[in-house]
């Protein structure tokens, strides 16, 4: 008798076109199951590089990594971040659940120190994840054989490799296995999978990212925090803005 | 160097110079032996002081055999006490207790190089030698090091230092290693090596522990520490930092790079929200119509929080700020400064 059809499809080389590949690569769960459910393994690739292409900046692009990385760093697990655009701001992130004492920021001054420091921190086992921002560094000319380094990097780090670019970059061809746009909507993060080991996502997916608390988008203005009575002018300014 | 060794063995540790000198190959497990042994070493192999040695040639004493036979009291009156005491310690009849070998304190070891060198990273080749023999060295002590001295000597006493630093005590060599090798890749010597030379001057007690099977936390930590180390190497120890919260209502001190001192960690109080970057220092923003401006107005959405503080340390700062959003749907932090000139200014992103 010959194989019936679906004994062929259960062959691990064979991946169906409306489906997952079938032993999926090792995943960290994003904190969001909306997003855990459309990408493959149900999580952040570990080992693979993934590409953030923002909009702009302040959407919530970090936003949307903060539970992956307040999971790690709970666990104890190391969290680098290679050239991050401005220095952080240590009360903000420890209020997002993340361990400090676990986290590393690295400053390179030199394009080429920032490449090479983002590879040795890919390759590095101990890293749990790591977070680029490469292309201001190199004011958008990335040299065109990095991002394959970066990918074979994280390959034989095994860590999440997160790499934050700007959107125009969104039609570039990339070796990331996966690749994701981000924009704003309203208060909430529209999440775009660009490129995924899988089938074309259909839609894009909207996520409810931590933004400042004190503001709900019932109540545009929600005053945070003790004012002293001679701000009321600055008050009453924020009012007419709202 | 084509020295020769000579071994021999005896009951004394005198005994057995004596016997080496004298190119005996004997060995005498016990003092009898010894003894019997010692008869036939020639007084020359002792090598005593010259008027002493020609003493006892001129009592016509040619083997040590010969002046055993002698009474000890007479000998001791010609040739004074000290030979005979010499005498009595080879004998195993007074104790001669030696002084054990003490490990040296400090690693301190320079290395010739074969011919001078010009290119700094071809010196790892020659540091090897040495960061092994430290590496033995901190076996030895089961020791351990956070900084380690690299001099290059250039002749005509001038040198580099190449100084070393490590986040964590290191005592492996090839994490030793790995480190110099990214300092001398960036380094250009400003003439010839001739010889390196490494230091490592205080030492910390190793805190091994063993392995766990299966991967533990400490190995992270460890590769981490590694990693760190190697970029700090070559970046400059400022372009690496660790972020740990401080105990300061004004956002810029609020945050600082290094390792979180745990008892600072609940000093502050939940504080409203927090950009999770910082712009520094920060931007100043236009101003139209009493609005803030940055690509187009800016919409308050919450605020003001009124920070002020630092009228102590001439820091001082008095700020109102907002959480706002602009047209492309960014989220800043911006104050406004409510004493003169005043004015609108960014100081972070809600990323």
């Amino acid at each position: 008798m010959n194989p019936s059809l679906a004994q062929v499809l259960e062959r691990s080389d064979i991946r169906r076109g409306d489906a997952f590949a079938v032993a999926p690569a090792p995943t960290f769960a994003t904190g969001f199951a909306r997003l855990d459910a459309e990408l493959p393994g149900g999580g952040w690739p570990r080992g693979a590089l993934t590409e953030l292409l923002a909009e702009h900046e302040g959407i919530g692009e970090l936003g949307l990594l903060l539970p992956a990385l307040a999971a790690l760093t709970a666990a104890g697990q190391p969290v680098v971040l290679i050239a991050p655009p401005h220095g952080a701001h240590a009360p903000a992130w420890a209020a997002a659940g993340i361990r400090l004492d676990c986290l590393r920021l690295v400053f390179p001054n030199r394009p080429r120190d920032a490449l090479w420091a983002a590879v040795e921190a890919l390759r590095c086992g101990g890293v749990a994840a790591t977070l680029l921002w490469l292309d201001a560094l190199f004011r958008a000319q990335l040299p065109a054989n990095s991002l394959r380094r970066l990918q074979v990097a994280a390959g034989e780090g095994g860590g999440g490799a997160f790499f934050f670019r700007p959107s125009r970059l969104a039609a570039a061809a990339s070796p990331a296995p996966l690749r994701l746009q981000l924009q704003a909507q309203g208060g909430s993060l529209r999440v775009t999978i660009l490129k995924r080991r899988g089938p074309p996502a259909r839609q894009a997916i909207l996520l409810d990212v931590a933004r400042p608390a004190g503001f709900l988008q019932s109540v545009p203005h929600a005053v945070a925090g003790a004012a002293l009575p001679d701000t009321t002018g600055s008050r009453r300014r924020s009012r007419v803005a709202a | 160097m084509d020295l020769p060794a000579q071994l021999a063995v005896a009951a004394t540790p005198l005994a057995a110079l004596w016997l080496a000198r004298a190119g005996s190959d004997a060995v005498c497990p016990d003092l009898p032996a010894t003894r019997a042994a010692l008869a036939a070493v020639p007084i020359a192999a002792l090598e005593l002081a010259p008027p002493l040695a020609r003493r006892i040639e001129g009592f016509g004493l040619r083997r040590l055999g010969d002046v055993l036979a002698l009474p000890r009291a007479s000998l001791g009156a010609r040739l004074g006490k000290p030979f005979v005491i010499d005498l009595a310690r080879a004998l195993g009849e007074v104790a001669d207790p030696q002084i054990g070998f003490v490990f040296p304190e400090h690693f301190e070891q320079s290395l010739e190089l074969p011919a001078p060198v010009e290119a700094a990273p071809v010196l790892l080749f020659a540091a090897r030698r040495l960061i092994a023999a430290l590496a033995g060295w901190l076996a030895a002590r089961n020791a351990a090091v956070r900084t380690i001295d690299c001099l290059i000597d250039h002749g005509h006493g001038r040198t580099t230092g190449v100084p070393l630093a490590f986040s964590a005590p290191v005592h492996a060599a090839a994490r030793i290693e790995r480190v110099l090798k990214e300092r001398l890749d960036a380094l250009s010597l400003s003439a010839p090596a001739l010889a390196l030379r490494l230091c490592a001057r205080e030492t910390e007690v190793r805190e091994d522990r063993s392995h766990a099977l299966f991967d533990g936390a400490g190995q992270r930590h460890e590769a981490l520490a590694e990693l760190m180390d190697r970029l700090a190497a070559r970046l400059g120890p400022q372009a690496v930092q660790g972020l740990a919260c401080h105990a300061d209502h004004r956002p810029e001190l609020a945050s600082r790079a290094g390792p979180e001192k745990p008892a600072l960690k609940a000093s502050l109080p939940s504080v409203p929200s927090r950009p999770l970057w910082l712009v520094e220092p920060p931007e100043a923003l236009r101003e139209l119509h009493g609005r803030p401006q940055r690509a187009g107005p800016l919409v308050l959405l919450a605020g003001p929080e009124r920070i002020e503080s630092g009228w102590w340390d001439g820091g001082d700062a008095r700020r109102d700020y907002f959480v706002a959003v602009d047209s492309g749907q960014r989220w800043l932090w911006i104050f406004r400064d409510p004493r003169p000139p005043g004015g609108w200014f960014l100081h972070g992103w809600f990323a």
